[in-house]
């Protein structure tokens, strides 16, 4: 893709989070704000009531232009002709023109699927980019959602962005016991508080990976930062994996050892590799491991040193079972030319990645590293 | 002793071979509600007698587990022992006409011809126009459908390609072949590998076959496979009807073997309707006591005689495939990994045909990907008719836990092996089914027939190839094939007793004698330790008890 073409592609926020977690007030904040001036939001318009992922199939689509507004369906296929209407509409002068999209999920949706759209579906990467899955997480009632509800887990594991709301209704222990277990969750995401939607806007738009653009330094700063985050020794996988209290029952607990306990089993961890690796080979591995793992793999992300082409790295990021198409980048953003990659896994161990590139991708197993903690 | 808790049959005063290392053999055995209750000798199992205990006395005879047939087609089997023609492969074209026209005389009018089977060695001189117009003059206008000794490819009657919609210029259907004169270019009759799906399609949409007639066959092959001593299978194509109707035997208390069913992950070029996800949702709805779906079939590629079979050296060059070719697998090692996540995902156990030692190697590749992601697992997969395998992959079946599916019958010399003689050169062809080396590298191998690709499913004949490596019926002579590879009598015995229910998983259940097993044994009219090899293959199964019931008895 060449700079050019990307300019044009409209990049797309996902806000997800649990029923009740304040995604309809966040984002009716940020319709307001300047930032995201000519935005067409796409959301549920049966609300949070519990029952609307059960009604999606009679969701009928309608564009209801507010400010800069539309409704429409969340499910998945629905969304892609949406997307793609919405182009043709825009092209035809039917609607105004539009630069960025906020599809806001149901409460109960699991984001992986409309990721998958984003990012498989030729004609949306044509017109679209993804920039970026935003979680809110309600202070006062988000630890114990997180120990009741897998969706929710997987909300918040899948994010780039956390974003806590109500965060003036929480007490302050609890809401560093619901940011411990949010940084064991998933440790690659920023977490910002908010207290009546009041969170800055500009922090809400280029959260993702892909919006980063090639030769950018911030893409080396977010390895850098995922890399030291999973290496706290607070949740290292092999912690979590080997001390589990069985008898917790506390719905608020927040024990990061406790994650297992807890029926999230989410791993995260950082891998460095530290000698070209040959890209049909180490492609392949991906292969492997999104057939048989995909399920597992929450998110991937990686930036890949190839003997190939040593001067050009290749970003790659995976949700599940999908992968985007991988993207060279000009040159190196820094001095360090080492392969980072950065996993979010249910259950996915380190040495299980490790063995199998070993062993499928014709890796060195003397030049895999952990990351300094 | 209370009657409630007493024996329900003791078979005494036998040699009975157990299969158990701990104690292979005994004298007696007690059995109560299906299931082994005492093993040991007279003294030991007279403790649980009562008053209606029934006793058999063994007069001395020998006593084993039942035999497990690791790979079967329940329904063809049946099918072409009741309904249809059946000839020796070593009919030449003048001998298959002739018994063409024996059968189309006395057919009713309009009705099919189907016949099997001719051997693959005969395919130069059945693949001519001259030899169809023989069988068309001995077919009285019938449709004739005749299937060869791999079950994969079919040599059909003018009639029969007038009624599939078949001329001259239809186009060859993917991974099929459509037979032609090589001289004039007029056709043959000869239906290869995806072709015989068409000659079978036209076969099937005609009604020859009713679902009484399924079912019939179906009951009629497992009276078969009793009458040799077979108590457990593994269907190795189970399409809908085919597991429709065991489970309606089972439901009826009369299915006399366990059953296996390996359900296609695609629709086979010789059986149709559901396969892959479309049946593997249905399969709860077949599962009864005796009645386990719980394996997959893939068909990585065809049979070495037809070139069909992927090899990594090449076949013998000839004027249509050239001097390089190697034939060709029919699911990518992507494609396979994929398929085997997905099974292991589901609990269901593959069943992976490879002829070629090409196919084994791609087969082995994809099992070594899957344990490297999904680690240890329970289940095993099998690799089918694992005959020509490289040294290398020879190892790996013990290290990567695949079960090798033998099929004995078709491998000590015969006329597939005279197939593969032409198709290879004698040399390499002769280097077929290396048991020994597979032991001695730990593989768990299983015995199957293969039935009605051998035409019948006779497991002795098996055993006694397995020990001598020798056709046991004497049409070869002293041919022997790779005498090296010869395998024990004890561990053959294993291998189609203990092995095969292991790779049926059900070795908690039965494969040998032992207390708390079903009592699924055997009795024969002679002690296979206390004979020559070369008289295996005449044993004679007296009596075969499944679950302590006599299911068959020689009058």
């Amino acid at each position: 893709m060449s700079a050019a073409d990307g300019d044009l592609l409209r990049p797309v926020t996902v806000l997800t989070g649990f029923l009740g977690s304040g995604k309809t007030t966040t984002l009716a904040r940020l319709l307001k704000a300047p930032e995201f001036a000519g935005t067409v939001a796409i959301i549920n318009e049966f609300g949070e009531i519990g029952l609307d992922h059960l009604l999606i199939e009679t969701c009928e689509e309608r564009f209801a232009l507010l400010d800069n507004g539309c409704i429409c369906c969340t499910v998945r296929d629905d969304l892609v002709e949406t997307l793609l209407r919405l182009v043709a509409r825009a092209d035809a002068g039917d609607l105004p023109s539009f630069r960025r999209v906020v599809i806001e999920t149901t409460g109960l949706a699991d984001p992986a699927p409309i990721l998958h759209a984003l990012m498989a579906e030729p004609r949306l990467t044509d017109a679209y980019s993804i920039d970026g899955v935003l979680t809110t997480v309600d202070a006062v009632n988000g630890l114990a959602t997180l120990n009741a509800y897998k969706e929710a887990v997987k909300q918040a594991a899948i994010a780039d962005r956390l974003l806590v709301t109500k965060a003036d209704l929480a007490a302050a222990d609890e809401l560093e016991r619901l940011f411990l277990r949010l940084s064991v969750l998933n440790p690659t995401a920023t977490v910002i508080r908010s207290r009546e939607g009041d969170a800055p806007a500009a922090a809400l738009i280029g959260v993702g990976l892909e919006a980063r653009r090639g030769g950018s330094t911030e893409i080396v700063d977010w390895f850098e930062r995922a890399a030291r985050a999973t290496e706290l020794p607070r949740f290292r996988a092999e912690g979590l994996d080997t001390v589990r209290d069985t008898t917790c029952g506390d719905p608020r607990c927040a024990n990061p050892r406790h994650g297992l306990r807890h029926g999230e089993d989410i791993s995260t961890f950082s891998i460095i590799i530290d000698h070209p690796v040959e890209w049909g080979a180490f492609r392949r591995w991906l292969e492997y491991l999104a057939m048989l793992k995909g399920e597992d793999l929450l998110r991937f992300k990686g930036l890949i040193h190839i003997a190939e082409r040593p001067d050009t790295p290749i970003v790659v990021h995976g949700v599940q079972h999908v992968f985007h198409p991988p993207r060279e980048l000009a040159a190196w953003p820094s001095a360090d030319r080492r392969t980072r990659l950065v996993f979010i896994t249910r259950g996915i161990s380190r040495s299980l990645i490790e063995n199998t590139l070993s062993k499928f991708a014709a890796i060195d197993v003397a030049r895999i590293h952990r990351p300094a903690a | 002793m209370e009657t409630s808790t007493s024996a329900d049959l003791i078979l005494r005063n036998g040699r009975i071979y157990t299969v158990d290392r701990a104690r292979p053999w005994a004298a007696a055995v007690a059995i109560r509600n299906g299931s082994f209750v005492a093993v040991g000798d007279d003294a030991a199992v007279e403790a649980c007698r009562g008053p209606s205990t029934q006793v058999v006395d063994l007069k001395g005879r020998m006593a084993m587990p039942g035999i497990v047939d690791i790979h079967t087609h329940m329904l063809m089997g049946g099918q072409a022992e009741m309904f249809d023609l059946n000839f020796s492969s070593a009919l030449n074209v003048d001998q298959i006409c002739a018994a063409v026209r024996g059968w189309a005389e006395k057919a009713a009018p309009g009705a099919w011809v189907v016949g099997a089977q001719w051997g693959t060695d005969k395919l130069p001189a059945l693949n001519t126009a001259a030899a169809l117009v023989k069988l068309d003059a001995a077919s009285f206008g019938h449709p004739v459908l005749l299937r060869d000794d791999s079950y994969h490819n079919r040599w059909c009657n003018s009639e029969a390609l007038r009624r599939c919609g078949v001329t001259k210029d239809t186009p060859n259907p993917a991974k099929g072949e459509i037979g032609l004169d090589p001289e004039s270019g007029e056709l043959t009759g000869m239906m290869i590998e995806a072709a015989a799906g068409i000659a079978e399609r036209a076969l099937g949409e005609s009604g020859h076959y009713t679902p009484e007639m399924d079912q019939a066959a179906i009951a009629r092959s497992i009276d078969t496979l009793n009458s040799y001593g077979v108590t457990a299978f593994l269907e190795a194509a189970s399409m809908k009807p085919i597991m429709a109707a065991l489970k309606g035997l089972d439901d009826r208390g009369v299915l006399t073997a366990w059953a296996g069913c390996s359900m296609p992950a695609v629709e086979p070029a010789f059986m149709f309707g559901a396969a892959g996800d479309e049946l593997f949702v249905l399969r709860e709805q077949f599962r009864g006591r005796h009645v386990k779906p719980d394996f997959v079939k893939f068909f990585l590629d065809g049979v070495p005689g037809f070139k069909t079979a992927a090899f990594h050296e090449p076949y013998t060059p000839d004027p249509i495939r050239g001097c390089c070719f190697r034939g060709a697998t029919m699911m990518t090692v992507p494609d396979l990994i994929r398929w085997l996540g997905k099974c292991e995902k589901l609990g269901l156990s593959v069943k992976i045909h490879c002829a070629g030692d090409a196919a084994v190697t791609q087969a082995l590749d994809a099992v070594e990907v899957v344990r490297g992601f999904n680690g240890p697992t329970n289940l095993t997969h099998q690799i089918a008719h694992a005959s020509y395998i490289t040294p290398d992959d020879v190892k790996r079946f013990g290290e990567l836990d695949v079960i090798a599916d033998l099929s004995p019958i078709i491998w000590y010399p015969t006329f597939f092996l005279e197939g593969h003689k032409v198709a290879m050169g004698k040399e390499r062809a002769e280097r077929f089914w290396p048991n020994r080396d597979l032991l001695e590298a730990g593989a768990l191998m299983s015995g199957g027939s293969d039935w009605p690709v051998i035409p019948n499913p006779d497991p002795w004949t098996g055993i006694e190839g397995m020990v001598t490596r020798r056709n046991p019926s004497g049409d070869f002579g002293d041919a022997v094939l790779w005498p090296e590879q010869a395998l024990d009598l004890e561990s053959t015995l294993e291998i189609y007793t203990i092995n095969g229910a292991r790779a049926l998983r059900l070795g908690d259940v039965t494969g040998s004698i032992e207390v708390g097993k079903s009592a699924d044994m055997i009795v024969l009219d002679r002690n296979l330790f206390e004979m020559p090899a070369h008289k295996i293959a005449d044993t004679k199964v007296l009596t075969t008890y499944f679950e302590g019931r006599p299911v068959h008895e020689r009058g």
